[in-house]
């Protein structure tokens, strides 16, 4: 039998991917710049503070570099020690949401107060870190365990599907779908054989169907989405204003600071729609770049995971690299109005305390696999 | 190396087989994102990019200037006035009563914004509370007002600038001015008629706001100036029209008429020196009847009963609506036939009282006997019968072609709006009874300004002019944009014929019914008029209508002059009711616009009796100067609402009849 040879390959020193380091960290810096940038009339109007949001994006940005610091010194092994006591402790906090310590606002209750300090946390974002950690370690445990049925497959799902449905009931169904695919995509590289991805697939056109004739919230988001102009007061509205800015941005943009759809036009300019202001200020042009610096995390990352030195590594990798491409793509596909308005945020871009931190400190966990990577894992 | 070694070398690819697959999914996902973006970014670039301007720029109209009317001295007859709109921003208001330690800061600024708007409370309230974001709390308040509220320091209320036209004398040439709407739109008069000239072309601001329409430092913005209209120049005299509108309004005491209307001219020009009707109304609030008793009634009519009643207040009857002139008439049917020739002035005519035309009897009025006469006595005597023979004896063709260049078949074309033409019976069916009684001006309804327009003409050396209210167009800073010159329209009788007339009108004064109106010094020259006009039933007799047609002096007519009382019931006769108020008018008039008098000896003697000096009140305050004239035997008429006098007509140390009229300006 003819063995082929891996093509993917990555040749990278003891200090772990430089590349992929300052990738990471130029986003970050771009992200503070057009945090402060989508923000600041809206951060004068509210709070008569220019930086109010910067200031704290800031902050969380440089918490998460330090987060990323310590995690990349970890040897990646430990947290298969310590998996099992996450995967726990992010249930209760999840749980501890429907209890009076749950911060509710619009409608949904995504926050938990921590008692004494008047902070808040989002335990859905540690929800991803903790099924990235659990399912790679679960599924890395034995060889191909993910095509055993009852000892791989229907486990490793039932370990999702506890977190999906916690986060569904807050509801925070966005984060729910993201931790799910994030899920699907590890058991996939972990060898999910081919007819439970084509179940799945089948089942998710199913669920968005239901959705649409059950109506409710979920419902009213999908009408809003196919006709973002018709109710432009309304669900809509965030949609159409994203569309204008995009649209006024044109290839070259209106230049840096001179969007106009940010000055209270769009809602919350520095959430999850801060691409549409990046597009309009920087255009088409500069947003295809962005798009770029993206995918060569992205191909860094699934490089890390290929060569990585053993399963656990290429899972991890696999969930860490895959969450942030099932975000980006997501939340461009909002913005653009291909998809129904979720909340999504732009990875490493968007204002978000626990989503910048969460990921920093996952991308550290991928600069420490990236140091124990094996040239070929086939000499062993 | 064993069976081992190869699976897990095959389980190795089949993983990295996977990566690169899940790898290219999202690098496909990506670049075609990034076609939707750039579909999104180029193809429908332009379409967002206009929803997205709708939405960011707002539009500011800067409201222009409206243009001044002015006499033909430039006496302020109407004027744009600055006031102040009060906008309340609510969501600003709400913040700072939210964070205001006051409880009752609220209730604390109505209180202060009540008293200085002042409105209900509960008003004000109700205004700011049903409105989410903004509103206009207040329209044109005075600077004053503007800034008492600027005192209180709120910063959620903001003040635009606005025009407000005002009137400064009140009622006072109301029909002719005409008013403005409350968007500074001319609604009828002048103001309506030279609505285009007046009202300029307003500015524009085109700025970028944010969703709160605050405006944007950066973005877009155009500013156009607005363009201020012009002002108006009337051929219309302020002290003219005062003596008339004090005359008329003096006289609607004594004669008890409905209506009492006049109209002053220049024959040589055709411009109207004064326009006025009774009642009148103050343009400044010209949506309800100014008199007490009138508003009364008219508060509770139905809103249809009260538009009708408004329309018929703004009416301006002497050009939009017509009477039966009568006797005055009878200028036209003798001028007419001496310019034909049918007639001179030796003939000699017999009035038997009565005349038999197709088988009916018209008579002279009261049944008068005037036996022989010449032409000039049968005008005197406003006798019928000859005016029916000269009407006969024109026969329709010709007389119609002479009503017909005295410009009674079409609209004169004077510059106000909705002017309405004569009302004449068809020349094709006329009956000679009809053609017979129009000759002495019964069947025939003229508008009052066509009369007095046909009579200059006689004054005019037989040349008919184009009547006219405006002088000339003036910018802002005064300068003359635009001038309208005296118009000829056409030679009516021949100066042989017309200075015939005048010395017929003259006699008529001298020795006729229009005796009363004879001033000391003047060769006035004159036709009174007494006629049935048509019920709103359609039947003749309970209603009459009584006027005075009249020129000086007569040498050379420089002053017309039209006076129509409506239902008079003091005196039935245009002598007794008309002709006094023409007297008053002609004499201050003739005085001010110093024709000079020639005096006969008799009427110097007079004169040194009966004149006066006039004294100097100029700078005086308004008191004082009112006691002063009066203790000169004068009266006094005051213009404008100041306390102090600026100026005095006529000037100190003129000589002037006792009783006659001292007008103080104070501002």
């Amino acid at each position: 039998m003819k063995i082929k040879k891996p093509k993917l390959k990555l040749n990278i020193g003891k200090t772990g991917d430089f590349a992929l380091i300052v990738t990471v960290i130029l986003l970050s810096l771009f992200g503070i710049a057009m945090v402060f940038s989508a923000s600041y009339y809206k951060a004068l109007n509210d709070f008569d503070n220019a930086s109010y949001f910067a200031i704290r994006q800031c902050f969380w940005v440089a918490a998460g570099y330090v987060l990323m610091y310590i995690f990349s010194k970890a040897n990646y092994h430990v947290w298969k020690k310590f998996s099992k006591v996450i995967y726990i402790v992010v249930v209760i906090l999840l749980a501890l949401i429907f209890t009076p310590l749950g911060v509710s606002q619009n409608g949904a209750t995504r926050w938990l107060l921590v008692p004494g300090t008047g902070f808040t946390i989002m335990p859905g974002e540690f929800a991803k870190f903790a099924l990235i950690v659990c399912g790679a370690t679960f599924l890395s445990v034995k060889k191909d365990r993910i095509r055993d049925l009852k000892d791989g497959l229907i486990p490793y799902f039932l370990l999702a599907i506890v977190l999906v449905a916690l986060i569904w009931e807050q509801p925070n169904k966005s984060t729910a779908l993201i931790v799910l695919a994030t899920a699907v995509g590890i058991a996939f590289v972990a060898g999910l054989k081919k007819i439970y991805l084509i179940l799945a697939a089948g089942g998710v056109a199913l669920g968005l169907v239901i959705i649409a004739l059950k109506g409710g919230y979920a419902a009213s988001r999908i009408a809003a989405w196919l006709h973002p102009e018709n109710d432009i007061q309304g669900e809509g509205w965030q949609v159409a204003q994203g569309l204008y800015a995009l649209g006024s941005g044109g290839l070259f943009g209106r230049g840096i600071g001179n969007s106009v759809q940010k000055t209270l036009y769009m809602p919350e300019p520095q959430n999850d729609f801060i691409l549409t202001i990046i597009g309009e200020e920087i255009g088409l042009i500069g947003l295809m770049v962005l798009l770029l610096v993206f995918l060569f995390l992205i191909y860094r990352g699934f490089m890390i995971a290929a060569n990585a030195e053993d399963q656990l590594g290429t899972l991890l990798a696999s969930g860490i690299t895959g969450l942030i491409a099932i975000q980006l793509v997501l939340n461009v596909c909002v913005v653009t109005a291909l998809i129904p308005n979720t909340g999504v945020m732009l990875p490493f871009i968007s204002y978000g305390g626990n989503g910048t931190m969460v990921l920093l400190a996952l991308m550290g966990i991928l600069v420490n696999i990236s140091k124990h990577q094996k040239e070929n894992r086939l000499q062993e | 190396m064993g069976r081992k070694k190869i699976k897990k070398t095959s389980e190795y690819i089949m993983t990295q087989k996977r990566i690169r697959a899940v790898f290219i999914i999202f690098a496909v996902l990506t670049v075609l994102l990034c076609l939707r973006l750039a579909n999104i970014q180029i193809v429908d670039s332009d379409y967002y990019t206009e929803l997205a301007i709708n939405q960011q720029t707002k539009d500011d109209l800067i409201e222009a200037n409206r243009g001044s009317i002015l006499d033909r001295n430039g006496k302020e007859l109407a004027v744009s006035a600055t006031s102040y709109n009060l906008y309340v921003d609510v969501n600003t208001l709400r913040k700072n009563i939210k964070s205001s330690e006051d409880e009752m800061y609220y209730d604390k600024l109505v209180n202060k914004l009540s008293k200085i708007l002042k409105m209900k409370k509960s008003t004000i309230k109700k205004t700011i509370d049903n409105n989410p974001t903004g509103v206009v709390l207040a329209k044109g308040l005075s600077k004053a007002q503007k800034n008492k509220v600027r005192k209180i320091k709120e910063n959620s209320i903001t003040f635009s600038e606005s025009k407000k036209r005002y009137y400064p004398n009140g009622n006072f040439a109301s029909q002719l001015l005409g008013s403005v709407t409350e968007d500074n739109n001319g609604r009828s008069g002048l103001e309506l008629e030279y609505d285009q000239y007046l009202s300029g072309l307003p500015g524009r601001w085109i700025k970028n706001t944010d969703n709160n329409g605050s405006e944007l430092d950066s973005g877009t913005k155009e500013y156009y100036a607005a363009e201020n209209g012009s002002n108006l120049v009337l051929t219309i005299d302020e002290v003219i029209q005062h003596y008339v509108e004090n005359a008329i309004k003096k006289a609607m005491k004594t004669t008890e008429s409905d209506k009492i209307m006049a109209i002053a001219m220049n024959p040589e020009t055709a411009e109207v020196l004064a326009m006025a009707a009774t009642p009148g109304f103050d343009p400044n609030n010209a949506t309800k009847p100014s008199d007490e008793k009138e508003y009364n009634k008219f508060k509770k009519m139905s809103n249809k009963k009260q538009l009708d009643y408004l329309y018929k207040m703004w009416r301006n009857p002497l050009v939009n609506d017509t009477y039966e002139p009568g006797s005055t008439f009878k200028l036209i049917t003798s001028s007419s036939s001496l310019e034909s020739g049918v007639v001179n002035t030796t003939e000699s005519f017999y009035c038997s009282n009565h005349i038999q035309v197709g088988g009916y009897t018209l008579h002279c009025a009261e049944n008068k006997r005037h036996g022989d006469q010449l032409l000039r006595d049968a005008v005197a005597n406003s006798c019928n019968t000859v005016h029916v023979q000269l009407a006969l004896r024109l026969g329709a063709e010709r007389f119609y072609d002479f009503i017909s260049a005295y410009g009674f078949t079409s609209i004169t074309g004077i510059d106000y709006p909705g002017e309405v033409s004569a009302q004449i019976q068809d020349e094709e069916n006329l009956s000679k009874v009809s053609l017979a009684t129009m000759g002495f001006g019964q069947g025939i309804a003229v508008t009052p300004i066509q009369l007095i327009t046909a009579v200059c003409a006689i004054g005019n050396d037989g040349v008919i002019m184009q009547p006219r209210l405006v002088k000339a167009l003036q910018d802002e800073d005064g300068n003359i944009i635009k001038e309208f010159k005296p118009k000829k329209l056409r030679r009516v009788i021949s100066e042989e014929t017309a200075s015939e007339m005048c010395k017929i009108m003259a006699y008529e004064v001298q020795t006729g019914t229009g005796r009363k109106a004879a001033v000391a010094g003047y060769r006035v020259g004159g036709k009174t008029g007494t006629a049935d006009q048509i019920s709103s039933d359609g039947s003749y007799g309970k209603r009459q209508c009584t006027s005075f047609m009249c020129m000086a002096p007569m040498d050379d007519p420089k002053f017309a002059l039209l006076v129509i009382c409506d239902n008079p019931k003091e005196g039935s006769f245009g002598s007794t009711t008309a002709v006094p108020i023409a007297k008053e008018i002609l004499e201050n008039s003739l005085k001010y616009l110093e024709i000079e008098p020639v005096f006969s000896s008799n009427e110097k003697k007079e004169n040194e009796d009966l004149n006066t000096k006039v004294p100097n009140i100029t700078g005086k305050d308004l008191k004082k100067a009112k006691s002063m004239i009066e203790k000169k035997d004068l009266k006094y008429i005051v213009t404008g609402d100041k306390d102090k006098v600026v100026d005095q007509y006529p000037k100190a140390g003129t000589k002037v009849a006792k009783d006659s009229t001292v007008i103080i300006y104070t501002e």
